[in-house]
């Protein structure tokens, strides 16, 4: 294993090497803090380039690009209230609230912190006991999975806000939208209208940028119309510190870090899931940290941005592992592995221990850049609040279009968006919360498709949900968030009994 | 006004880059000149290449590869954009909207006849409403169970199965994807009857692993790595050769099964495109296919370079469409 790693160290550290890595990071931070496009779109963009490199310096730029969009995703979460990714989706809710409060330098910071901690915490996972999670994520299969994703659904209740009625309509409708296409098992159409382009049903990304930046569009409009003088909103102009917290915030929260972290690695190696279910199940550990989460916290920007950078480790240890690939980014990788001759798998550290210590250095080195990279750049994004906040907004619209076609070069999600943002508008007008909506859309066909593999599995019985130990946990736990609003009140009201 | 005129440039730049990313697609259609289609010399833009699954998918990186080779002997880029949905419904759709006219090319497969039967296609266009360019790889898929399984080989396999009819499970990529066409072919073929359980490719692996299923049917390319290692044991092979990977296991045939179903893939156009430039496709197709670099490429996904001409290719997905149709009448999936 010394021998590996010396070998490896020689490899990671060769300049060509540094250099696609610096390449791939900013790549990432970029796209995925550009609403409407995500890091995604520049793993398939670099996928090419990376034909024509070594192994390494491949692999780098793309984990580069993966490691540097998780951590990116934030960035304009935290300043515009949209996220740059599914993923960063959870850090709007306490990250934007934070800009308000004038604290975005703040949120940056936290985020950045986060980032760093939650993906170096996945790398050590991955570098000590991969094969051994392995072991563990063979372990779920499609009813152990529904349990998982219902447990995460249940966060909805600690998303819900004010009204918990309000936030189970919203996840409703949002597992509503998930029916339109194909159905996951029997490839039938459903709520298609005949119209090829709902096929593909209704996506996650047109969705949720309708949904964040058009009612942040039409409100930025309206104020300004309201208050006349178009640059001159005394809310915008604030002194922004890039900080990172302080060594007391930090021992504060590291409990909350180390959980986080830990959420978002164990989701990650487990195929099928991923960073937005780990990021919001993170959140909800920081709501019970803080009460205050939801009103501008750090916990509340700190859990998400720990959680899906965890991912990133975590999404690695089945395709190392065994050559199955832990999310869509992964999946994308898994090519730039097979270009190059390295078959992932089983016999990948056995035929290549040295490119794999090489990988795992290549990792420590990225989120080493992405720290420093977002330390100078927290006080360049900040700039971002200084400029006139409808002028932005000119620009972001015409973005969210954009970045709605590019997805999938499909105008019909360009019209999905624009309903999307109507409907998020009138929403936030009435007091519905968004988040819950997004969550049930991201969950919803993971939902679907894996209750109903499982019940081919078990011939249409339902008791494959509670024999499976792993499975039962999940649903109770799964209860009890939901019953837990209902119970809490009635048990304080005896507390009290009992003592007076 | 010094910082609002630096984020003009910063949102001015970020704006490109989000403005390229829009670019991908193909330049908006050229206003029509009324010329003699047998004079138009072809091509004189670039070419769209309608790719149908994931993005970084071995069929989206095999299939750019295959269209940079054919670029450089048209002497105009081919565009791969990537158009999926409705296990390929949505990008022929989107090829059979466009003009016949060769710019516009899809990257098939088998996929054509299974969308179609399935429904998902309208019912003047199955494989018919295309011409093939040129037939270029073809897959082998394979039947494996766990290496500790009480089955040494095909023979044990089949006995057990014959004595528990409806009772050994075997994963496939889901309902109506290729392995389970190919299961549903090797029932046929072994005179048993498997319980079904439709996964995906890698959820198959996964499945068969953590011993949730008994066997699984799938490419060649996903058990590949997984024999190697000692922890599948491969029972055969759907094709017509053994593998260079795992050259220890017969193909079905070779043990006495018929059972012959490849996964195809090739490039096709709409059926009216002018025969010259069918032509012209065709060559430029099948010297990258032939080329050294596009063989070396496609070994490492664990596909066999087996290029046709695009009659031979029209006259091939015709005979494969007719064996489909049947499977998925077996199966019950065949709408139309």
């Amino acid at each position: 294993m010394l021998e590996y790693f010396s070998q490896g160290l020689v490899i990671a550290l060769q300049w060509e090497n540094i250099l696609f890595m610096f390449i791939g990071t900013i790549l990432g931070l970029v796209f995925a803090s550009i609403p409407g496009l995500t890091f995604s779109t520049a793993l398939i963009l670099m996928i090419p380039v990376t034909f024509g490199l070594d192994p390494v310096p491949a692999i780098s730029v793309l984990l580069g690009v993966f490691a540097g969009g998780m951590s990116g995703g934030s960035i304009s979460a935290i300043l515009l209230g949209i996220p740059g990714t599914p993923s960063a989706a959870a850090t709007v809710i306490d990250g934007y609230e934070m800009a308000k409060k004038g604290e975005a330098g703040r949120a940056l910071g936290m985020a950045v912190y986060a980032s760093v901690f939650g993906g170096i915490f996945s790398l050590l996972v991955l570098m000590l006991v991969a094969p051994q999670l392995a072991k563990v994520a063979l372990k779920f299969g499609p009813a152990e999975i529904f349990a998982l994703v219902i447990f995460g659904l249940s966060t909805i209740v600690s998303l819900s806000g004010t009204s918990l009625n309000k936030g189970l309509l919203a996840g409703m409708f949002g597992l509503l939208l998930t029916t339109v296409g194909l159905d996951p098992v029997m490839g039938l159409q459903r709520f298609t209208f005949g119209q090829s382009w709902l096929m593909i049903g209704i996506g996650i990304m047109p969705v949720m940028i309708g949904m964040f930046a058009l009612p942040e569009i039409i409100e930025t409009f309206q104020r300004a119309k309201n208050n006349k003088g178009v640059s001159k909103e005394p809310t915008d102009k604030q002194v922004v510190k890039a900080s990172f917290p302080t060594l007391k915030e930090m021992k504060s929260t590291f409990f909350l870090m180390i959980k986080s972290s830990a959420i978002g690695t164990g989701l990650g190696a487990i195929p099928g899931t991923g960073g937005p279910i780990a990021s919001f199940l993170a959140y909800d550990q920081a709501k019970r940290h803080n009460p205050k989460c939801g009103k501008g916290v750090i916990e509340g920007v700190g859990a998400p941005e720990a959680a899906n950078n965890g991912v990133t480790g975590g999404a690695m240890i089945p395709l190392l592992t065994l050559g199955i690939p832990g999310d869509s980014a992964t999946a994308i990788m898994l090519g730039a592995f097979l270009i190059h001759g390295l078959a992932p798998g089983p016999l990948l550290f056995q035929n290549y221990g040295d490119l794999v210590y090489a990988i795992f250095i290549s990792i420590l080195i990225i989120y080493i850049m992405v720290l420093v990279i977002q330390f100078f750049g927290i006080r360049l994004f900040v700039r971002v609040l200084d400029f006139p906040k409808v002028n932005l907004m000119i620009v972001i619209l015409a973005m969210t279009v954009v970045g709605s076609f590019a997805i999938n070069l499909n105008f019909g999600d360009v019209l999905i968006m624009f309903f999307a943002g109507l409907l998020g508008y009138l929403m936030k007008r009435y007091g519905f919360p968004i988040t819950p909506l997004i969550l049930a859309l991201v969950l919803g066909y993971t939902i679907e498709s894996n209750f109903r593999k499982a019940l081919v599995y078990s011939d249409g019985s339902l008791d494959i949900f509670v024999q499976s130990p792993v499975s039962l946990v999940f649903l109770i736990l799964a209860l009890i968030m939901l019953l837990a609003p209902l119970i809490k009140p009635i048990l304080e009201k005896r507390v009290k009994a009992d003592k007076a | 006004m010094k910082k609002s005129k630096f984020m003009i440039i910063v949102l001015t730049v970020l704006l490109a880059i989000t403005m390229l990313a829009g670019c991908s697609s193909t330049p908006a259609e050229q206003p029509t000149e009324p010329t003699e289609p047998t004079e138009t010399p072809f091509p004189e833009k670039s070419m769209d290449l309608t790719i149908l699954f994931g993005a970084g998918g071995a069929a989206d990186v095999i299939g750019r590869k295959l269209a940079d080779g054919a670029a450089k002997e048209l002497g105009e880029p081919i565009v791969a954009n990537v158009r999926t949905g409705g296990g390929g419904a949505v990008g022929y759709q989107h090829v059979l909207g466009q003009k016949a006219d060769g710019y516009n090319l899809v990257w098939n497969s088998t996929s054509i006849c299974v969308t179609y039967h399935q429904g998902n296609m309208p019912a003047d266009q199955d494989y018919s409403a295309f011409r093939g360019v040129a037939k270029i790889t073809e897959e082998a898929s394979a039947i494996a169970v766990k290496a500790d399984a009480p089955w040494a080989n095909l023979e044990e396999f089949v006995e057990y199965a014959k004595a528990n009819p409806g009772k050994v499970t075997v994963a496939n990529s889901g309902v109506g994807s290729f392995n389970h066409l190919t299961a549903a072919a090797i029932e046929d073929a072994l005179g048993v009857e498997f319980k079904h359980i439709p996964l995906d490719s890698k959820e198959s692996v996964t499945a068969l692993l953590g011993g949730r299923v008994d066997a699984m049917v799938n490419m060649a390319f996903d058990a590949i790595p997984q024999v190697q290692a000692g922890e599948m044991r491969a029972l055969g092979i759907v094709g017509t050769q053994r593998i260079d990977a795992m050259p220890d296991v017969p193909t079905m045939k070779e043990q006495g099964y018929d059972v012959d179903l490849l996964m195809w893939r090739g490039i096709a156009v709409p059926k009216d495109t002018p025969d010259e430039i069918v032509l012209k496709l065709q060559d430029a197709f099948l010297t990258s296919a032939n080329s050294d670099e596009f063989k070396e490429f496609a070994k490492k996904y664990s596909l066999t370079v087996a290029p046709t001409t695009g009659a031979e290719f029209d006259a091939y997905m015709a005979e494969q469409d007719e064996m489909i149709a049947k499977l998925m009448d077996k199966i019950g999936l065949k709408k139309q």
